[in-house]
């Protein structure tokens, strides 16, 4: 039997290629969630950063200033192993462990990761919904003022509901690299994709019959989480580039 | 209705409004000219408080005009109609027109949109209720940013160049809706524009701005027969062709 043979028993091993498959699923909750919460923290940033500027609130304008620009220029990786050592540990039930099939441990390490990532996505989506803010024309301001809004409802009735709609390619576009981001986890947790494949080629002899690893093992299970990573993002990546084309606007009638 | 005291204006070292001393009665029809860059936008959105003067006061009904109660005095007293229409392009053409009586004014939805409807038919786009503004031509945005305008039900009107950013076959349509709103008594018009067929048919009075001062104003008989200053003279000679 050739080692590329054996290393292909691997990914036909139905339990081996559900843990990996059960990886995906936990990197796609995650990003997913990581850019979710990230857009509920960057837009409160994002107001903060942009309209916080009379004299009683401009404190929270620089205070959102620097968590954006200290999570921005600094590496993701660089809060993953702050928060391993800094982050609080979270002590899950015993029920809900066995529901994610993850020990407790590993998933107080996992939380610590996700906590990182959001913190991190935060700080990129704020920028992204600080541009839409900025795109917006003046004159929407304006006619609400106008009417007699104050700015509260004149941000959360009229120009967020377009900050929002026109920022929606950008923040696939985030989801896709947040997918990517989450990769970093697999240096202290295992539960995403990468973690688990790097786990699986640990203790590859158990499923290709050798006694030791072999480089074809490491070829099957990278290539394995690259087609996996690829199958997701890719169509994320078309359906941006779909709603990125411009519309064909209705002709004018006069 | 509308009283500025001693209103000065300054972006940064430019200084746009230089006192400026205005009192509109009520029902009152004052159209602004005055050559590009004069100030007049300036002294039109000092009056909602659109831009907040660096000096002197402005009063809205008796009501002294500040930061803090701009919106409480644009919602019950005034609206507004922009060169540039800025209706909400998300919302449909009837959401836009009940989104401030509906959210401001707490009218029950059917009701709004009642009122809404018959806004729409008087500017004549009873039939664009369900589509969305930017479907739009310029003139018919600008019909229901008016329509827009009267559904808060507010006695002060201000426009700016409503008529600037159309194509020169759709300014007569819009004309036509304020020619109309015009004739109603216990409305308060504040019209910027260089429409002056409009000027001398709607007036009760013209005011002249250049260089930030009010230079001079009157019935527009007078401004169209007798002008007095030399740069009216020189504005209104270069305008009417
Ligand atoms: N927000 C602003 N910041 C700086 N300068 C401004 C602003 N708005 C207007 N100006 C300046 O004030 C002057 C008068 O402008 P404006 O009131 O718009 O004139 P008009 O409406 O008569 O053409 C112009 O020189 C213009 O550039
Ligand atoms: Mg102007």
């Amino acid at each position: 039997m050739s080692e590329i043979q054996g290393s292909l028993k691997m990914i036909t091993n139905g339990s081996v290629l559900l843990y990996l498959i059960k990886g995906l699923g936990f990197t796609v909750v995650i990003a997913v969630f990581a850019v979710l919460l990230g857009l509920v923290i960057g837009t409160i940033l994002a107001l903060a950063r942009n309209y916080c500027t009379s004299k009683k609130t401009v404190i929270f304008k620089w205070l959102s200033t620097a968590y954006i620009e200290i999570f921005r220029n600094t590496p993701l990786m660089l809060w993953i192993f702050i928060g391993l050592v800094y982050f609080p540990s979270v002590n899950v039930s015993a029920g809900f462990s066995k529901a994610l099939g993850l020990s407790r441990t590993e998933i107080a390490l996992l939380i610590k990761g996700i906590i990182a990532l959001v913190l991190f996505t935060s700080s990129v989506i704020a920028e992204i919904v600080r541009g839409g803010l900025n795109s917006i024309p003046k004159g929407q301001f304006e006619a609400a003022y106008s009417q007699g809004f104050g700015i509260v409802r004149t941000l959360t009735l009229i120009v967020l509901p377009q900050t929002f709609r026109n920022i929606i390619p950008t923040l696939l576009s985030q989801v896709i690299t947040t997918v990517k981001d989450t990769s970093y986890i697999a240096n202290i947790a295992v539960a995403e994709l990468l973690g688990r494949t790097f786990q699986v080629i640990q203790i590859s002899p158990r499923y290709t019959g050798f006694t030791s690893q072999n480089v074809s093992d490491v070829f099957v299970l990278c290539g394995l989480a690259c087609v996996m990573y690829f199958a997701i993002n890719f169509t994320l990546s078309c359906i941006v580039r779909r709603l990125q084309k411009p519309k064909v606007r209705k002709p004018v009638s006069v | 209705m509308i009283r500025l005291e001693n209103v000065h204006k300054s972006f940064g070292d430019l200084e746009v409004l230089k006192g400026i001393n205005l009192h509109v009665k009520e029902g009152e029809k004052v159209v602004i000219i005055g050559p590009s860059g004069s100030g007049k936008s300036t002294l039109i959105r000092c009056m909602n408080y659109l831009e907040e003067p660096t000096s002197g006061k402005v009063y809205i009904h008796n009501h002294l005009m500040s930061r803090s109660r701009r919106a409480f005095i644009n919602k019950i007293h005034s609206s507004m109609v922009f060169q540039q229409f800025n209706l909400y392009p998300h919302m449909t053409v009837l959401d836009n027109l009940t989104l401030a009586p509906v959210k401001l004014k707490k009218i029950p939805r059917k009701e709004a949109e009642q009122t809404a409807m018959g806004y729409l038919k008087r500017v004549g786009l009873e039939e664009k209720a369900h589509v969305y503004p930017t479907t739009l031509s310029g003139g018919q945005q600008q019909r229901i940013a008016i329509a827009r305008a009267l559904t808060m039900q507010n006695r002060i009107i201000f426009f700016d160049e409503p008529t600037s950013a159309l194509d020169p076959e759709m300014v007569q349509e819009v004309l036509d809706v304020m020619i109309e709103l015009s004739h109603e008594k216990n409305f308060t018009m504040v019209v910027v524009t260089h429409e002056m067929g409009f000027a001398r048919e709607v007036a009760d009075r013209i005011v002249f701005v250049d260089g930030g001062v009010i230079l001079e104003e009157g019935t527009p008989e007078h401004f169209f027969t007798n002008p007095q200053n030399e740069r009216t003279k020189a504005f209104l000679s270069k305008i009417i062709r």
